[in-house]
């Protein structure tokens, strides 16, 4: 497909090095070592990191923040650990994830993939105890992700009939797990949790400093 | 030996999962004669799912101000839980306008940039040293081991601390228990596909099964490894991986912590190996 220049954004390079992680991106020489050693390209052959980097230097803005790539990201570091011009790509498609889920939240993108719910839901454990609690996660994102309660809640069975079984056998999930009572059934909770509160208000999702 | 006191941090898995890798951390050090102390009301370090730095770094400044009251370097046994501090260490360490922005936040958030972060595979090797453990140890561990490393080990470079192609620590103290290392290189450092478990399970499950075969190809007894997730994903998981790609595989997996502790001389019960999914009797029969 040819390159519409005159869609092109010339600053959308800058947009990306002026986020925590995505300065070097500019050093970028195109090897393709990233995209030779990235696990998820064995997978997805289609998947390609350094395509992503050229895109992101030519401005194609709109083409990068909905590809769907951007979500099969492993953060596995294996790029940036390669990469002989340290433009730390793990951490620019981190910030490309980033300034997609803004344009979600502006309602100018939809997000083709479930991974912002779930990180969200992950977020907002945290926000309320301070440490994950699986069983709140999963109730907040299976819902989301399958669009209704009653589906997400079928999901959600699915794939964790065999495996809570295992883990409450083991005694590391479920009523009598876990060496307390209820352990897995309850938030394990920090005594802290108004500082985690004042943390996400500050810095978290919509948070004043966003 | 360098070391005789350090601040725990077990990490969000310790309270569920990967209760047999918090379980034989305790008992390793106790035995290594390294007293631990579990950083108080410590929170979640982030994990894979906080994205934003700045987020990140208050989380991990709250654990990281903790230890330092105490005056102690933190020590843990979760390779994700190790990024973070380490990254967010030296973040903190090298922005005194981060420092001073996150104390605003919260008088906890005060970190002053004076300890160190470390995981225990790390402290095993390069600051207990081998040589001390290798006084200590009451048996040997006959097996076969597929020695699994994942992410974090070996990098990002700026966190990395042991070689990102061909890690080796694990593998030394393999050795230095009796263990044999089987041919699995090339595998030692793939990602186990966890990170996509409740987004892309497909995927997720196709990267664990690959490391599951290779290991047992290799003709592995077990995969050893020191990450909850890794635990998570080839253990936690490898029924269901089993089922789903309608595949055998029966591959116990253990934590590093539980090996080490078995060598010590540790009643297997007290290390969680009687907590992993896969059933690990086979190998504690190999224990000499
Ligand atoms: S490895 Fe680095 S320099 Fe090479 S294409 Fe990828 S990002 Fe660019
Ligand atoms: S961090 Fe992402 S892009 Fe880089 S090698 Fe891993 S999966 Fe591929």
């Amino acid at each position: 497909m040819p390159i519409k220049t005159w869609e092109l954004d010339p600053n959308f390079k800058n947009e990306i090095m002026s986020e925590a992680g995505g300065e070097h991106l500019a050093s970028c020489f195109q090897c393709s070592t990233c995209t030779l050693g990235c696990p998820i390209t064995e997978i997805i052959p289609s998947y390609n990191p350094r395509k992503i980097i050229q895109m992101s230097l030519l401005g194609m803005r709109e083409e990068v923040l909905s590809n769907p790539d951007l979500w099969v990201c492993l953060i596995c570091q294996t790029c940036t650990a390669r990469c002989p011009q340290d433009v730390r790509i793990a951490d620019v498609l981190g910030v490309l994830r980033r300034i997609a889920e803004r344009e979600e939240e502006a309602g100018n993108l939809k997000i083709d993939s479930p991974r912002p719910l779930f990180d969200k839901a992950f977020q907002h454990q945290l926000k309320k105890f301070g440490r994950l609690y699986d069983m709140g996660l999963a109730m907040e994102y299976y819902p989301k992700k399958e669009g209704s309660f009653i589906k997400g809640m079928l999901a959600m069975m699915k794939d964790y009939k065999d495996f809570g079984k295992r883990m409450f056998l083991k005694g590391k999930m479920g009523p009598l797990g876990g060496g307390s009572p209820v352990k897995g059934m309850l938030a394990s909770k920090i005594k802290q949790k108004d500082v985690m509160k004042k943390i996400f208000e500050e810095l978290g999702e919509g948070g004043k400093e966003k | 030996m360098s070391v005789n006191k350090l601040a725990y941090y077990p990490g969000c898995p310790s309270e569920g999962t990967a209760m047999e890798q918090h379980m034989s951390t305790e008992a390793v050090f106790e035995k290594l004669g390294v007293e631990l102390v579990e950083v108080e009301d410590w929170n979640c370090c982030g994990a894979a799912e906080v994205e934003d730095p700045k987020l990140l770094y208050a989380l991990n400044a709250r654990n990281l101000a903790i230890a330092e009251k105490e005056d102690l370097d933190i020590v843990t046994p979760c390779s994700i839980c190790y990024y973070n501090l380490e990254r967010s260490n030296k973040a903190l360490k090298a922005d005194e306008a981060l420092r001073t922005q996150l104390k605003g936040i919260d008088s906890s958030l005060d970190y002053n940039g004076k300890i160190k972060t470390k995981h225990v595979l790390d402290v095993f090797v390069n600051d207990i040293g081998l040589d001390e453990i290798s006084s200590k140890l009451e048996k040997k561990v006959n097996v076969k081991v597929a020695p699994y490393y994942g992410c974090y080990i070996g990098r990002p470079p700026e966190t990395a601390f042991d070689d990102p192609d061909n890690p080796v620590l694990m593998d030394k103290l393999i050795e230095l228990i009796g263990g044999e290392i089987v041919p699995f290189n090339y595998m030692k450092t793939v990602c186990c596909g966890g990170p996509l478990m409740m987004t892309r399970g497909d995927i997720a499950f196709d990267m664990a099964r690959k490391i599951l075969d290779v290991a047992k190809n290799a003709g592995a007894d077990c995969i050893s490894l020191a990450c909850p997730l890794c635990g998570m994903m080839l253990d936690g998981k490898q029924a269901d991986i089993e089922k789903a790609l309608g595949v055998t595989i029966g591959l116990p997996v253990i934590y590093i912590t539980q090996l080490l502790g078995l060598a010590l001389g540790i009643e297997p019960n007290k290390l969680g190996l009687n907590k992993n999914a896969v059933d690990t009797k086979e190998i504690l029969g190999k224990v000499v």
